[in-house]
């Protein structure tokens, strides 16, 4: 059993905090407050020891996102208490005010969903759907999916290197690389269906769509601290509606 | 109603189910390899719609979007528009819109539009009106040039959407033409796009089927 106080809980209890998280910052309009989540999440993520890969995949995939919006809302946002100019734009305080308010929203959700996959196994979080009544079906979808990618991915490679030999050019004008598109992915597409027919029969044999219930070798367990956790976060949030609505 | 969902999820549907997706992610890597200024994200899903049906299209647009948000869930709510896009190649598939070359490129052009309907507000709601990829730059010409922000969207996601929708359509048009009649038999709407078709009495040539 896992000892890390983060890690080990119920993915459920995980994935319930990145909807709470989610849900705070549409109830509160603050900036302030949706950008304080923000050293909360990486506390977390350092409790769980995953600070180093969390931050780093937050500098490589949302500060470009957060600067292109920011400089949009700057600059675009229709308004008119003028506080500086550039060029051709004008730089509204309107247009800063709801920047702000757009990133600090995109930058809590978007990390708080970041730093859940980084802490929960997918195996466990589509368990855990299942347990709560996601059909066993749906489960090996997910599962099988992720699998099956990769390995498209290689055949695809394998398609267009043969592809190349056979003559069919991949480099040069957007023209000539647009045709190598087709003889790459129908032939994948083909073959990958081909072998459904396949893993039809071998699933057959081992009853997969047999009535009645399925037992799992994977099981998840529900400490108490999964079960006052999610009623934790409700609570907070009907606070906060009622800070939101009466105050 | 229901019932009649869950028969369009019979064994070798849901087994095309991760092929699609695999497909949705291999075309746009493909894509990526070979320098093309679109995405074609969607053959796969699409393809499901053709020949699955709108439903099963539907399940794989939403987990192909799940699977993208494991890497970056920021472009999840465009989820909306992969579904829509999924039931939109279901249906014109059942009636018979993409029975040709011709239609297949109206199908193309109805399947821009859903995606262009669907997604632009997301885009102005959720971002403010820029995502940072190629169609912000075009977005924020248009504003510059003075439009408002949902002139400068749509226009902006037309101009990209265009290509990206009609060719994979069409890339899904050639590859259902070449997929045996054997497999096509099994599927939802596969009676259409079978080459021995029983003209004479317009009913589908059922095959015993061992997988339902």
């Amino acid at each position: 059993m896992n000892q890390n106080p983060i890690l080990s809980l119920h993915p459920l209890t995980k994935f319930y905090f990145a909807i709470f998280i989610t849900v705070s910052v549409i109830i509160v309009p603050n900036y302030l407050f949706a950008y304080a989540w923000f050293p909360v999440l990486i506390v977390i993520a350092a409790m769980a020891k995953v600070a180093k890969s969390f931050i780093s995949f937050i500098l490589k995939t949302l500060i470009i996102l957060l600067a292109i919006v920011f400089l949009m809302q700057v600059f675009f946002y229709p308004g008119e208490d003028v506080i500086g100019s550039w060029w051709i734009f004008e730089l509204t305080n309107e247009g800063l005010l709801q920047g702000l308010s757009l990133t600090s929203r995109i930058l809590a959700i978007g990390s708080a969903f970041i730093l859940f996959f980084r802490i929960v196994e997918i195996k466990d979080f589509v368990k855990a759907l299942e347990d709560i009544g996601m059909p066993p079906t749906g489960a090996y979808i997910v599962l099988s999916t992720l699998q099956i990618i990769p390995e498209m991915r290689r055949q695809s490679n394998t398609i267009m290197e043969a592809q190349k030999t056979r003559g069919v050019e991949t480099e040069g004008s957007l023209i000539v690389r647009a045709k190598a598109f087709f003889p790459t992915l129908t032939p994948l597409i083909l073959s990958s269906i081909a072998s459904t027919e396949e893993r039809a029969i071998t699933l057959e044999s081992r009853a997969f769509s047999a009535p009645g219930k399925k037992t799992s070798l994977h099981k998840l367990t529900k400490r108490p601290i999964d079960r006052v956790l999610p009623w934790v976060y409700v609570g907070i949030i009907i606070g906060l509606i009622i800070w939101r609505v009466f105050l | 109603m229901l019932k009649k969902i869950k028969a369009d999820f019979n064994l070798l549907a849901i087994l095309l189910i991760p092929i699609g997706i695999a497909v949705n992610f291999v075309g746009f890597q493909v894509a990526q390899i070979l320098r093309l200024p679109i995405f074609l994200d969607t053959i796969g899903t699409i393809l499901i719609g053709v020949i699955a049906g709108p439903w099963v299209a539907l399940v794989a647009a939403l987990i192909t979007n799940s699977i993208t948000a494991i890497f970056n869930p920021v472009y999840f709510p465009y989820v909306v528009t992969s579904m829509a896009i999924g039931v939109g190649a279901g249906l014109l598939s059942k009636y018979g819109m993409l029975s040709n070359v011709y239609k297949t490129i109206v199908s193309g052009l109805v399947i821009t539009a859903i995606a262009v309907v669907v997604s632009s507000p997301i885009t102005v709601i959720f971002f403010g009106g820029a995502t940072g990829n190629t169609s912000s730059a075009i977005t924020a010409t248009f504003l510059a040039m003075g439009q408002n922000i949902w002139g400068a969207v749509f226009s902006s996601a037309i101009i990209t959407e265009i290509a990206d929708k009609v060719v994979s359509v069409l890339l899904v048009y050639f590859v259902v033409k070449s997929i045996s009649d054997r497999y096509l038999s099994k599927m939802k709407y596969g009676h259409l796009y079978m080459k021995k078709r029983n003209t004479k009495s317009k009913k589908r040539i059922t095959h015993p089927n061992l997988f339902t």
